[in-house]
């Protein structure tokens, strides 16, 4: 059964909110999201930060992966360079936040450009541990780059003078107003950027592009047989994803006041694909719930954890390991389409209704 | 030129770990077509499995004591040990694919991916669990300062042993694959599954002979890297990360290409920190690490399938 109206004109195929179900949700998803911040305590307002990078970075994940089939495990290592971006223009050059979010998003995508030759040449599994390779390699010349250049390869950012000192003389803060917290104004841009890239991800996944990348991820040599460029679709994957990936590491460096390499490692990576995976891979969708799901894991299994005999040594990540890694092997073998399946059987139920289907 | 001998032993000892690991992970690539990150994790509970089996038992109230060693086990003599080791570890593996992977078969590639990354994550941390977080010795039965002099170099009882354990087991292997039963079954399941199965080859179990071997060949690289280091903890499965380049510059289907790029890039790797990091200067930190990976980048440029990897051709 369809769950969806039938599409008879290409511009219905198009519109962003088709029927009164979904500008009704569009309304209650603005109230919720307006009202949070004021609602939260400061630590759910600290986990929704990390809700909101990992939406960005999920998206940049579901680009290149869910569109347009490339599987890479190097995903941490664009979130770095931006993070480092962000930290040293903001540091060193005294950048204002605005402008140096976008320049970690171009530099990570420069990056994630430069990748996209040997994508061309790689698929699959080859593409994965290679990439695997560019975390090491990037971590690398991060480390020793910075030992140069700083002599330690942490950096502080200066998230303070940007967000939270009432500083009026400096230009381009984005603080001033008494009745914000630096918190609440961090959640307004955070916010403000995982609408943007949700949006830029929905009008790629339903325009010319994103038609594009689906066909290279369903076979990539019969695309071509269509018609389609797929090194030029590749190229854009690559450049995109790692876009949003280094925004994300940007925004990332603005929720921390200070950016280690430590963070930024294979189990990062793993997170983005689990995220896509777990959302539903090939739609906006998916990405966000599936980093809103994935993101609850960690302050969840501090609270169910909590009373469990785990010695003390286990950190709040080696308890979620351990209490919900397997659950979602489980439910990656048995829920091919993730949270989207879930989404869908629950749709199909209520249209059904009052019939079973 | 002794530094340069003592550089080649080391390099073939190192080598010799890294063809293990490596061929661990191919032997699972051409029977499932599953690239198993797991394997990292199977090595580490070799290795700990190997150091509860053989440390002597120590008295409950002694473990506070200062000075008390600092993991208390079974204290099973070698021999009996190490086939015990390598069995429990295989069919851990098994137990793996069975359950988790065996489902998967037709779901897009990074599925196993992500699922193979998630048990090993679940397994480090129960490893952490049930042996701790912290770091133990794994005692060999012989002296680990002794060495043979080798014109010049020494070569260390560890490394000899190391170097020996490797060469026998690829030896079996090679052997198995081809003289054995086992091993045609093997290569034809690996070769075309469908037809396989129309033989009449049982190609769930023929799976599940090639994870109990791949699982052994971990636990036999995991004792190896226990002997080799002085003390090791849970995390020690990293270690399977730096193989990644031998598998894929030996190509992912090929056995012989595993082992030919381990040691190659055993012994790449210690050249390299021998006498490239300090050329390189301030990059040149840790270079070494890193080197590999640079080697494969290169070799996937000029040949994406690796040096003895099959090229596949599409039909549409």
């Amino acid at each position: 059964m369809p769950t969806r109206k039938l599409v008879t004109r290409y511009e219905d195929d198009l519109t962003l909110w088709p029927d009164r179900y979904h500008k009704l949700g569009l309304v209650v998803g603005v109230i919720a999201v307006a009202l949070f911040p004021f609602i939260a305590g400061s630590h759910a307002l600290a986990v929704s930060h990390t809700a909101l990078i990992a939406i960005v970075g999920a998206i940049g994940m579901m680009i290149l992966t869910g569109f347009c089939g490339q599987v890479s495990l190097g995903h941490a290592a664009f979130l770095a360079l931006g993070a480092y971006t962000v930290a040293i223009l903001g540091g060193t050059f005294g950048w204002p936040f605005w402008l140096a979010l976008p320049v970690a998003g171009i530099v990570a995508a420069v990056a994630g450009l430069l990748v996209g030759p040997f994508a061309l040449r790689l698929e699959g599994l080859y593409l994965a541990i290679v990439t695997v390779g560019l975390l090491f390699l990037v971590d690398h010349l991060l480390r020793n780059g910075l030992d140069i250049a700083y002599g330690r390869d942490y950096l502080t950012v200066p998230m303070h003078s940007w967000f939270a000192e009432p500083d009026p003389t400096a230009l381009g803060s984005f603080r001033d107003s008494g009745w914000l917290s630096a918190e609440q104004k961090l959640y307004a841009l955070f916010v403000a950027v995982a609408a943007f890239a949700a949006w830029v991800s929905k009008n790629i996944q339903r325009s010319r592009t994103g038609r594009a990348m689906m066909a290279v991820r369903d076979r990539d040599l019969a695309a071509e047989v269509l018609g389609v460029d797929a090194a030029r679709t590749k190229f854009l994957a690559f450049g995109l994803s790692s876009f949003f990936a280094g925004i994300a590491g940007g925004l990332y460096a603005f929720a921390h006041p200070v950016v280690t390499l430590e963070p930024f490692g294979l189990a990062m990576s793993v997170g983005y694909i689990a995220m896509v995976v777990l959302g539903g891979a090939g739609t906006t969708f998916g990405a966000v719930w599936g980093a809103l799901a994935f993101t609850a894991l960690l302050p969840l299994a501090e609270v169910v954890g909590g009373g469990l005999p785990f010695p003390d040594a286990f950190s709040s990540e080696n308890r979620a390991v351990l209490l919900f890694y397997p659950a979602l092997c489980l439910f990656l073998v048995f829920e091919p389409l993730g949270l989207l399946g879930i989404w869908l059987r629950v749709k199909r139920y209520f249209m059904a209704w009052p019939f079973r289907y | 030129m002794s530094d340069l001998l003592q550089y080649l032993v080391s390099g073939v000892a190192l080598g010799g770990v890294y063809a293990l690991v490596a061929l661990g992970f191919v032997v699972i690539y051409r029977a499932s077509r599953v690239f198993n990150f797991a394997h990292g994790e199977l090595l580490a509970f070799g290795a700990l499995a190997m150091i509860w089996l053989t440390a002597p038992p120590v008295d409950p109230a002694d473990m506070l004591s200062i000075g008390a060693p600092e993991v208390s086990g079974l204290g099973l003599p070698w021999l009996v040990a190490l086939p015990l080791t390598l069995a429990g570890t295989g069919l851990l593996a098994a137990v793996i694919e069975r359950l988790a992977l065996r489902p998967l078969v037709g779901r897009p590639v990074f599925v196993p991916i992500i699922i193979t990354l998630f048990i090993g994550a679940i397994l480090r941390t129960a490893m952490i669990l049930i042996f701790g977080a912290g770091a133990m010795p794994l005692a060999a039965p012989w002296d680990p300062m002794g060495a043979f002099d080798l014109a010049g170099a020494s070569l260390g009882y560890t490394s000899a042993a190391i170097i020996i354990a490797s060469a026998l087991a690829l030896a079996a292997f090679f052997l198995l694959l081809r003289f054995t039963r086992l091993g045609v079954a093997m290569r034809a399941t690996s070769s075309d599954q469908e037809t396989a199965l129309a033989l009449g080859i049982p190609v769930g179990k023929i799976f599940a002979a090639t994870w109990i071997i791949a699982g052994a060949f971990a636990a036999l690289a995991g004792i190896c890297v226990g002997v080799r280091d002085p003390q090791i903890d849970p995390t020690v499965g990293f270690i399977a990360l730096r193989a990644f380049p031998a598998v894929i510059v030996g190509g992912l289907e090929s056995p012989t290409g595993a082992v030919l790029a381990g040691v190659l890039l055993g012994v790449a790797e210690v050249l390299c920190a021998g006498y490239l990091n300090d050329a390189l200067g301030a990059m040149g930190r840790n270079f070494h690490i890193v080197m590999p990976y640079l080697v494969m980048i290169a070799v996937l440029i000029v040949r994406p399938y690796g040096l003895l990897g099959q090229r596949t051709v599409e039909r549409l």
